[in-house]
């Protein structure tokens, strides 16, 4: 192997360990290191996803359910520290046949349970996901 | 040596009448304009108040009041969710800034601050009235208290707060804090509303009045010019009287009375001697040397006559001028006083009459060589007025070339004669003797 090859690896390695270094620190700019995220399977085909992020002295929660079937009603519930936050109905809609709930809630002192329920009224399926924040 | 008017130097501009009236006017508008500021300020504090209660106790009624629940009195966490959501949504906003819902005990047990829930501080007593009796108070919210610790970054708020009732019936203290950016807005506006009606009337009052200002000035400077041209020609007039009746003395009395005194010192030496002593020739010189003190006596009291007349008054005025006019007779003019109807007159009329007679009398000596001199005052007319006239058949003089060499006193007297509410007038011709008419009010 020629000196001006062996240069030319060295600066294609150089530029590559630049870039996987930038790569590793802005990483976690992207993505917030205080969400807390959890996902699941229900008791049938669909997924659920439950998320809390800090806002404001306050808790943003996303309830997610993934069905793959538009059209699909289902009735949900937010927990707060085992009370119901919120409550309501919802139908799966878009390419990927889903529905997503945000809420805020009140961020109290000490760890917050976070609990995140739904329901298919037609073929009896329940999702059920919790998480602290 | 006559007094001149000094020269009327133009006065600074902070001494004119017209620049302090307006700066006066300013100064009082701007008085005006804070007044009514901070009037308007206190008015829209107190509406701002009255405002914050009716609005506090209107969402306490519609929208607190049917929210609250039992779990919230228990921080159940849901329940806190859903009343936290219903709280951001309908009342926090631009104006109001804090909410919190106490218990009885001090407890809070609601608050859009988290970390203020379930803490506990002591209610004040205006807070506990409310809390008993309800209704509804409102202040201006101390941020030194502890309860609001954690409100530091507010600038100035509102506390406002009114009892609310939980489902169970127990009592709540449902509190605002609202900011007062509303409060100087509400004044801004009041202050709009004030302005015109007081700063810009003031300010259009000014405009109005300034010119009027400026022509009463204008008018009272003119007739301070007058006053002190009158007091220049009484002084220069004053002082030339001072000097022709020196002069007189000198010419005249002086005189007499020195060639008097002379020969009288002759006559004593020859009488000491004793020698040829002729008596008839003695007593006429002595006879001839009495004649000539009785006249300096006459000539001594016509010029006091003159100084200071006696009995200067309506029914003196007769004799003051016969008096006058003695000198004249002496000179060997032919002179003719009349006096009638004169009784009733003023003694200021009396006074310029006799004064213009003097300077008439005066001058047709000086300058006329009259051969006859007429003086003549008549009260007539209704209401009276007393007419002087005094004319001589003397040299007489061009009236139109006469003004400018015109005696200070004669126009001395038009001037007076004119404040008296008279006139006085002048007709002359070369070689066609003059006449002088003075007509003033008699009363």
């Amino acid at each position: 192997m020629s000196s001006n090859s062996k240069s030319t690896l060295t600066r294609i390695g150089a530029v590559a360990l630049s870039g996987a270094v930038l790569i590793g620190f802005a990483a976690p700019a992207l993505a917030n290191d205080a969400d807390v995220i959890r996902r699941g399977s229900c008791s049938g085909a669909s997924d659920w996803k439950l998320k809390a992020s800090p806002e404001n002295n306050r808790i943003e929660v996303e309830g997610e359910v993934d069905s793959n079937v538009n059209g699909q009603n289902w009735r949900w519930r937010m927990l707060h520290n085992g009370s119901v936050s919120a409550r309501g109905t919802a139908t799966t809609s878009g390419p990927s046949g889903s529905f997503d709930v945000r809420r805020l809630m009140v961020d109290l002192a000490g760890t917050d349970r976070i609990g995140w329920r739904a329901t298919n009224p037609a073929t009896g399926e329940t999702c059920r996901g919790s998480l602290g924040f | 040596m006559g007094i001149t008017p000094h020269n009327r130097t133009a006065r600074p501009v902070w001494q004119q009448p017209v620049v302090q009236f307006v700066v006066a006017g300013l100064a009082v508008a701007v008085f005006l304009a804070w007044v009514t500021g901070v009037l308007g300020e206190r008015l829209a504090q107190e509406q701002a108040i009255e405002d914050a209660r009716a609005t506090t106790e209107l969402l306490a009624e519609t929208v607190v009041e049917p929210a609250l629940s039992t779990g919230l009195l228990d921080t159940e966490a849901g329940d806190l969710d859903r009343f936290d959501r219903l709280v951001r949504s309908r009342v926090l906003g631009d104006e109001v800034v804090r909410v919190k819902v106490w218990d009885a005990d001090g407890r809070i047990v609601y608050s859009d601050e988290p970390r203020l829930i379930d803490r506990v501080f002591e209610l004040g007593d205006d807070q506990q009235v409310v809390l008993d009796n309800g209704g509804s108070d409102a202040e201006v919210s101390d941020l030194s208290k502890s309860e609001n610790s954690l409100d530091q970054g507010l600038e100035r708020v509102l506390e406002v707060y009114t009892r609310v009732e939980a489902p169970g019936g127990e009592p709540l203290l449902f509190e605002l804090y609202l900011t007062d950016d509303n409060l100087e807005a509400r004044a801004d506006e009041l202050f709009r509303l004030f302005r015109p009606l007081t700063v810009g009337g003031l300010l259009l009052f000014l405009l109005l009045t300034t010119p009027l200002v400026w022509i009463l000035s204008r008018r009272a400077d003119a007739a301070a010019a007058d006053r002190e041209r009158l007091l220049v020609m009484a002084a220069d007039a004053s002082d030339a009287e001072r000097r022709r009746v020196a002069r007189d003395l000198h010419d005249g009395v002086v005189q007499d009375l020195a060639g008097t005194s002379f020969a009288l010192s002759g006559i004593a030496r020859d009488v000491e001697a004793g020698s040829a002593l002729d008596r008839p020739r003695l007593n006429a010189d002595l006879e001839r040397l009495a004649a000539a003190v009785r006249r300096s006596l006459l000539a001594l009291r016509s010029l006091l006559v003159e100084i200071y007349p006696p009995q200067l008054q309506a029914a003196g005025l007769g004799a003051a001028l016969q008096d006058l006019v003695a000198q004249a007779e002496q000179a060997g003019v032919d002179v003719h006083v009349s006096v009638e109807d004169a009784d009733g007159l003023s003694d200021n009329a009396t006074a310029l009459i006799w004064r213009t007679a003097q300077e008439c009398v005066r001058n047709a000596l000086r300058h006329a060589a009259p051969g006859r001199l007429d003086v003549t005052v008549v009260s007539e007319g209704m209401p009276a007025v007393a007419r002087l006239v005094v004319a001589d058949d003397g040299r007489g003089f061009d009236p139109g070339a006469a003004v400018a060499a015109e005696s200070f006193g004669l126009r001395g007297l038009r001037d007076l004669a004119a404040e008296a509410g008279g006139t006085l007038t002048v007709e002359s011709g070369v070689g066609q003797g003059t006449r002088v008419t003075l007509g003033v009010p008699a009363r």
